[in-house]
């Protein structure tokens, strides 16, 4: 006979779910039949007709449950206690691995050499910024001389920072089509990539959407003691994207040539997976103010050298106030210039040290025997509390 | 007093008549008695024991202004609805105007069922808030997520759900069809005898039917004829009110002989409207010219089932759903949990949390809006137009822009009303569920029950409970009464051995009672040896009082051997039966019984006793007797009773040194615990039996006053009587009742029992399982009005004062606060009390002085009384309570209570089909309670703050992230991971540990009952802990958020590597967090807790392997640098220090009961002397 799944009492139907279905399937609660008709017939007929289990009962050799350490809840199990001994070693423990990670970072940080220079002010004129960068025929180079306070060890990154450019904004992030970018035929699937969409000839655009629409570019040309310097511009995007994500054989089509130009215009005869600006700035960065990979010298450059860079000043982040900047890093185990962690590390680690001497003090101040029974709250208005 | 008192009779005197019911015929108003010439009449010999005022009598009687009965008030409200029309009904003429007998249990119908049950279901608070989200999600505007896969879950459980409703329901349809099917001998109308068969849902009020022995009653009927010549009729209840005994029935000697002598029906009956008191009934039948009074004796109930009765007739007078069954069967009502209940106080809190967190998202959006609005068109990542077509791309204005992020934003933020946690919770209780039911400690061996739970949403109550009631008989006693030993003429004889029993040759039969006494060997060589000797014929007499001075039917049942039969005694008395059985195993047998005399096998000698005439048992003479003529044509009185009353009519003077012998064993029996009983007997002389017969017969006969007449006539008879001997009995409690008792009392549980017994008996009882003790001061609310109850409460009140006022004076100093209820107070309140205190304003008095005391008992409470009383700490205090019993008579009680518990033992289903839990013996509750309850609540606790904890930290994440986005609500973290989260990532640890984590083990939370004290103070689940918790959440979220965010703030990281970070780094902290509080680690908690981690990671792997997604590849990436390392160690390790060192802190400082007795069992070692010498201090 199968196990007739088992009725609840009629307020289980109201709090019922998944969940009381399943207890119900899985123990076919013998005997569980809605109460109402007590008035029902003769004792024992009645039982059985209600419920065929109650049958089956006398001739069930046992209901007892079976002994197992895991039914009775007694697996092995170990049993932490915060000991004083426990907290004060977690303290030291946490305390002495965190110091000199700190001092690491802080010092690995402190050797990065690292340039930043904003020139998005400088490279326009004071009035009317947004029509001077709207202007496609006027020449927007702008040249801008720095000196290098340190040794720059090769290789050196070029990123160009944006400030206050959200491109993680809503409804850039989701502007963009990620089949596109990968399959040839798949040029008119285009549904996500609202407002950048069809060119003037109602062609899908490839690739389409706000997020390719808006490529940086900003060109860098750098000279060393007025000694011009390769930028190498390869494998600044990620092998992974270039492999996978963008395809080999999708060309750029009706790009940029709506009524507004975005950005950066493609070469529409180099297939999108060698295009590594595009995929750079397609790896939509997570806060407003972000750098990306420009290219990178790979040559070492001087203390005290002159370098001149010479700056094609045409992304507009003029119409809503952003912030453009050069950066030349060196690179290190940490990434860029950043003491945060370092003295986060610091920070974390000597206040462990600070706790750790902390309870110690507590703990003489005020021992306390583990486990003495004198101290149930219980026992406790019998017996005098040891101060 | 003796006047206040109820007086106790089988039939009632025309007192209930209702002398203004619209009758169609108006009464002769000579047959009428006084309107008011006795109060209310019950039978006590007949189980209704409770006083119910007469429903029939109007408060007020026209003409003479407010009625001088006190009762009047409470009469109005058992009435239903305040009518007091009668109802009428012709016998033999089926009524369509009253309900018919069909019933219906089933909810819904064919095409009732979809919208009931969808309105059901959406009746849970949280399905309507997933639907709104699901519906949210729809709008393409707002829509977060796939609008499919929104769907999917709720859609899921809506229709797993409506099959599991619909498969019950159509169980409940099928059993009603099968109730209203069945078949009953209905008279066929116009016929003088002729019965055929009608279905049950055919009866109607007035039809005539005729039930057969061990059939069913249809309906509630009056009683009109039946076999027995006197128009006797057994019917055993135990459907209804879950007594296994045989109860007498009568049918009127005015129907009776009207149907011996086939002369048809007739008559009109009139009676009360239908209600739910099963012990009451009034009515009156016009037959021939004559009103005949009808009372609770008279009617036999629906469930019923006829016994040792050939054959009964009666009429059909309610049927269907107004039958006292039905009636009393309301449906169970829906119980939930109070940690459930409160819950939802801090889901509001959530709420507004969430209300604030779109608020403000929406609000900063809209202010990013206006400061920007000019920029917008130009600005790469807005682009407000689309220039191919010239309109706006998305984009509605300001505030629009508002309103659909305020819509988005309560999307993305759902999660911190955490939906997924009522799920969690009942995988949970289901977990817990099982545990329990496969606990051994709870499998009770005799009745081959475990533990079941039947209501899945009420576990963690079970940790929470401060008040238990209980039921007695079959709760606390076995329901089987034994006889142990007995004095006589001063001997004792207690020295009882196991002796096969004693069995009668009838015939070539082999009778043998069904139960055999311990007989003591002494006593049976002195019965057997029994000559002219007068010691052995008294010894004889004793025995003979026992077999003769009850109202027992033996029953003869056959057995499997031919050749033998059993005898079972059958009565209303437990004590009785083992009184017969006990007479039986000295060889005097009783083997039949008739309306008019027994016989009785002396020895092997059949001999024949005339039952001359027989005084019923009342409370105030305690004592019952019998006039029996003997087949040595002497008459002789046999009187048994409790030993005071006994006493005060022997003749003292020439048996003085037999009294004090038997007194002196009486003190030694109920120092054991026994319930005693002294037999006495006394021979009548020719005139005396005359005289008595002669006033006997006056007396029982009488229309005015026959329960006095009767009284005096016994009073009058009852002295001058020889002792004959005491008995002594036991009422075997079950296994380990007092030490649970006691458990239970150590946790400051208060016990409380019920019991629909005498108040003697109650207090026996409450002595030999320890709830009573000789230390406690007794208050006894025993009163008959409800003025005299209102004295006794206010005086009982005053009482207690005193008592604690001199009390705390005696001991010193306010230090020992606790220690000065050294006065324990223990209540006893009769069920005649309750009927003028409960639902009246004295109900607070009682209150005031229930909670004074440490013990309440209250005995001969009706069912209905037993809900009242929990419904009186229920409503008036915030205290669980938790109602245990086994009869359908404690149905209401424990539907009532908070938690209803049933045992299953002999008596019906009733009880257990009504029950939450149910289990084989009272002292499972110690285990179930203490350690089960326990765990329950603290692990259910423990996850409900968990995962709104954790819930909160990953919205905050989030939250925090919007700020960084021009208020978007773009998360950085994918929507797989969002969706994630909650279902996979973070619950499966919660719900292991929900059912496995342990913070104590069983033989401790055993060995300190106090230990139980944490669920009753709400220590594991408040609103410190809740704030507490979202602290800890708000900490946690700024160190996932702004770590990673200060480190990468001016860098090349990308949305999805930083979001692949923000995803693991919360789940590793509130795993973190949760590793902390887990107690006992076991190899499944760690599989869970470090396999959610793991999952995560892979999940995260396999969401990045997705080219078509923008993260395609990110977290290797990430996890390619040092950094991302560095910054998951320090995120973990900066977020849970506050909580280590909180925790640290509070477990060494502040320790709670628990966390020293977590101690205690690991260092069980090292503090062993300590363990031994304090642990049960100050538990007295």
């Amino acid at each position: 006979m199968p196990p007739p799944l088992s009725l609840l009492r009629p307020h289980d139907v109201s709090s019922g779910s998944l969940a009381v279905a399943l207890y119900a399937l899985l123990h076919h609660f013998p005997r569980t039949f809605p109460p109402p008709p007590p008035a029902s017939p003769s004792g024992h007929s009645k039982a059985s007709l209600m419920d065929p289990l109650e049958m089956q009962d006398d001739s069930k050799k046992s209901n007892k449950p079976k002994y197992s350490k895991f039914t009775q809840q007694e697996l092995p199990a170990c049993k932490p206690l915060l000991t004083p001994a426990i907290v004060i070693s977690t303290f030291l423990l946490v305390g002495i691995l965190f110091v000199p990670i700190g001092l690491a970072s802080l010092s690995a940080s402190q050797e990065i050499v690292e340039l930043v220079h904003r020139y998005d002010t400088n490279c326009v004129p004071l009035a009317d910024k947004v029509g001077f960068i709207q202007d496609t025929k006027t020449d927007k180079s702008c040249t801008r001389t720095l000196t290098v306070p340190k040794h720059m060890k090769n290789p050196i990154q070029i990123y160009y920072q944006i400030g206050d450019f959200y491109q993680n904004h809503r409804r850039y992030v989701k502007s963009r089509s990620d089949k596109q970018l990968r399959y040839k035929d798949a040029a008119h699937l285009t549904k996500d990539c609202e407002p950048e969409v069809y060119g003037a000839d109602g062609a899908p655009i490839v690739p389409c959407g706000l997020v390719a629409w808006s490529l940086f570019n900003d060109t860098y040309t750098i000279s060393v003691n007025k000694k011009a310097i390769e930028v190498n511009k390869k494998d600044i995007a990620w092998q992974s994207d270039k492999n996978k994500k963008f395809g080999s054989d999708v060309y750029p089509r009706n790009f940029q040539n709506g009524n507004l130009i975005g950005g950066a215009k493609l070469n529409e005869s180099i297939p999108l997976s060698e295009q590594e600006d595009l995929i750079v700035w397609m790896r939509t960065a997570a806060l407003p103010t972000f750098r990306k990979l420009y290219g990178r010298i790979e040559t070492d450059i001087m203390e005290n050298d002159q370098l001149t860079v010479v700056i094609q000043n045409n992304y507009n982040t003029y119409s809503f106030g952003g912030s453009k900047a050069l950066v030349l890093s060196t690179t290190s185990w940490i990434g860029g210039k950043n003491n945060f962690i370092g003295v986060a590390y610091l920070t974390v680690g000597g206040f462990c040290l600070f706790l750790a001497l902390f309870f110690v003090v507590l703990y003489m101040i005020k021992p306390r025997t583990l486990g003495d029974p004198s101290f149930l709250s219980w026992n406790r208005c019998t017996l005098d509390y040891p101060n | 007093m003796a006047s206040e008192r109820p007086l106790l009779v089988a039939t009632t005197p025309g007192a209930s008549t209702p002398d203004d019911a619209p009758s169609p015929h108006p009464p002769a108003a000579s047959l009428l008695p006084p309107a008011q010439s006795e109060p209310p009449l019950r039978a006590d010999r007949l189980a209704f024991s409770v006083e119910v005022p007469d429903p029939f009598r109007p408060p007020y009687r026209r003409g003479d202004g407010p009625a001088a009965d006190p009762s009047a008030s409470s009469q109005q409200r058992e009435r239903e609805g305040g009518d007091d029309e009668s109802r009428g009904v012709i016998v033999g003429e089926p009524s369509p105007e009253f309900a018919g007998n069909a019933i219906r249990t089933a909810k819904y119908s064919l095409l009732t069922f979809l919208p009931r049950n969808l309105f059901e279901q959406f009746r849970r608070l949280s399905y309507v808030y997933f639907l709104a989200i699901t519906v949210l999600n729809q709008l393409p505007q707002v829509a977060v997520f796939g609008r499919g896969a929104s769907v999917l879950p709720l859609a899921f459980v809506l229709f797993v759900t409506a099959v599991k409703d619909a498969y019950e329901d159509f169980r409940r349809h099928r059993s009603d069809r099968q109730e209203n099917n069945r078949l009953a001998s209905v008279l066929a109308l116009g016929t003088a005898g002729e019965f055929q068969p009608k279905r049950w849902k055919h009866i109607r009020v007035g039809d005539v039917v005729r039930v057969a022995s061990n059939e069913t009653l249809p309906a509630d009927m009056v009683l009109l004829a039946t076999s027995d010549p006197t128009g006797v009729a057994h019917v055993q209840t135990v459907n209804l009110d879950g007594e296994t005994n045989l109860k007498t029935r009568y049918a009127k000697q005015e129907t009776q002989v009207r149907f011996s002598q086939n002369a048809g029906v007739g008559g009109i009956l009139h009676c009360e409207r239908p209600n739910r008191n099963i012990y009451g009934f009034q009515a009156n039948l016009e037959i021939d010219g004559k009103r005949v009074s009808l009372g609770p004796s008279n009617i036999v109930l629906r469930g019923c089932e006829l016994k040792n009765t050939t054959w009964a007739i009666g009429v059909v007078v309610y049927a269907g759903k107004e039958t006292k069954v039905m009636l009393n069967s309301s449906g169970a009502p829906s119980k939930r949990s109070r940690l459930e209940t409160q819950l939802n106080r801090e889901t509001v809190i959530l709420s507004f949390m969430l209300i604030g967190m779109c608020t403000t998202a929406s609000v900063l959006a809209g202010i990013w809006l206006l400061n920007h609005r000019r920029e917008l068109e130009f600005t790469q990542f807005f682009r407000e137009k689309d220039y191919t077509t010239g309109k706006n791309y998305n984009y509605y204005g300001v505030g629009m822009q508002i309103f659909i992020t305020f819509l988005m934003a309560v999307i993305v933020y759902q999660v911190i009303i955490p939906i997924s946690l009522y799920i969690s919770m009942e995988l949970v209780r289901l977990g817990q569920a099982y545990f329990m039911g496969a606990d051994k400690d709870l499998y009770d061996e005799s009745s081959r029950s475990k533990f079941q739970c039947r209501a899945l949403n009420i576990n963690e109550d079970l940790g929470q409970i401060r008040y238990v009631f209980s039921d007695k008989t079959g709760t606390l006693t076995e329901n089987k009464m034994v006889f142990q030993c007995a004095s006589i003429r001063g001997v004792d004889y207690s020295s009882g051995k196991d002796t096969g029993g004693y069995s009668v040759v009838v015939g070539d039969h082999l009778w043998t009672p069904k139960m055999a006494v311990k007989a003591d060997p002494q006593l049976v060589k002195l019965l057997r040896d029994s000559g002219s000797n007068e010691e052995p014929k008294l010894v004889l007499e004793f025995f003979l009082a026992l077999a003769a001075c009850n109202t027992i039917v033996p029953l003869v049942l056959d057995t499997r051997d031919s050749k033998q039969k059993l005898i079972d005694y059958q009565g209303e008395s437990p004590d009785e039966q083992a009184l017969a059985y006990a007479a039986a195993s000295y060889g005097i047998v009783l083997v039949e019984r008739t309306s008019g005399y027994i016989v009785i096998d002396v020895l092997g000698d059949r001999q024949r006793f005339d039952i001359l005439g027989l005084h019923e048992f009342d409370s105030d003479r305690k004592r019952m007797s019998v006039i029996v003529g003997c087949p040595d044509k002497t008459v002789k009185l046999y009187v048994k009773g409790a030993d005071s009353s006994i006493f005060g009519i022997t003749n003292n003077s020439s048996e003085l040194d037999i009294v004090r012998a038997t007194e002196a064993h009486l003190h030694k029996y109920s120092s054991l615990g026994l319930r005693t009983l002294v037999v006495g007997m006394r021979e009548l002389s020719r005139s005396e039996f005359e005289e008595w017969q002669l006033a006997y017969e006056n007396a029982s006969t009488a229309v005015l006053g026959r329960v006095n007449l009767l009284r005096s006539v016994a009073a009058n008879i009852e002295r001058n009587v020889h002792i004959l001997g005491a008995t002594g009995i036991e009422d075997k409690l079950q296994d380990g009742v007092p030490e649970a008792i006691e458990s239970l009392r150590q946790a400051d549980i208060k016990v409380w029992i019920l019991t629909g017994d005498k108040q003697e008996t109650a207090i026996s009882i409450g002595y030999s399982c320890k709830l009573l003790t000789n230390e406690m001061t007794q208050i006894v609310i025993n009163n008959n009005s409800k003025e005299s109850c209102q004295r006794s409460l206010v005086e009982a009140l005053a009482t207690t004062k005193k008592l604690r006022a001199a009390s705390s004076i005696g001991t010193q100093g306010p230090l020992l606060a606790s220690e000065t209820s050294t006065v324990t107070l223990a209540l006893i309140v009769d069920g005649n009390s309750l009927v003028y205190i409960l639902e009246t304003e004295l109900q607070d008095e009682l209150f005031k002085l229930a909670t004074e005391c440490s013990v309440v008992l209250c005995c001969r409470v009706a069912p209905l009384q037993k809900a009242g009383i929990v419904a009186l700490i229920k409503n008036r205090t915030d205290d669980m309570t938790l109602a245990i019993g086994d009869g359908a008579n404690d149905v209401s009680m424990i539907q009532m209570a908070d938690v209803g518990i049933g045992i299953s033992g002999q008596e019906g289903r009733q009880a257990v089909m009504a029950s939450d839990f149910s289990m084989g013996q009272f002292r499972f509750l110690v285990p179930l309670l203490l350690v089960h309850g326990h765990w329950n609540y603290q692990r259910m606790a423990y996850m409900i703050l968990y995962n709104f904890y954790k819930n909160a930290t990953f919205v905050l994440v989030l939250f925090w992230y919007v700020l960084y986005t021009a208020f978007t609500l773009t998360t950085a973290i994918t929507e797989w991971s969002s969706l994630l989260y909650t279902v996979l990532y973070t619950s499966l640890p919660t719900i292991v540990v929900g059912i496995l984590d342990k913070d104590l083990n069983k033989a401790t939370l055993l060995a300190y009952p106090k230990l139980y004290g944490s669920g009753q103070r709400d220590d594991k689940y408040n609103v410190n802990l809740f704030v507490l918790n979202m602290l800890e959440a708000l900490w946690q979220s700024l160190a996932v958020f702004y770590l990673p965010y200060f480190v990468y703030r001016l860098s090349t990281i990308d949305m999805s590597s930083l979001g692949d970070l923000w995803a693991l780094a919360p789940v590793i902290v509130v795993n973190m967090q949760l590793a902390m509080d887990i107690i006992r680690w076991n190899w499944i908690i760690h599989a869970f807790v470090w396999g959610t981690i793991a999952a995560t990671t892979v999940c995260l792997f396999v969401i990045d392997s997705i080219w078509v997604l923008p993260g395609y590849g990110a977290i290797f990436h990430i996890m390619g640098t040092g950094l991302f390392w560095f910054l998951l160690l320090i995120i973990v390790v900066t977020a849970m220090v506050p909580h280590f060192v909180f925790k640290a802190f509070t477990e060494h400082f502040r320790p709670s009961d628990i966390q020293i007795a977590r101690e205690m069992e690991k260092f069980a070692n090292v503090n062993q002397v300590n363990l031994s010498e304090i642990p049960m201090r100050g538990l007295s």
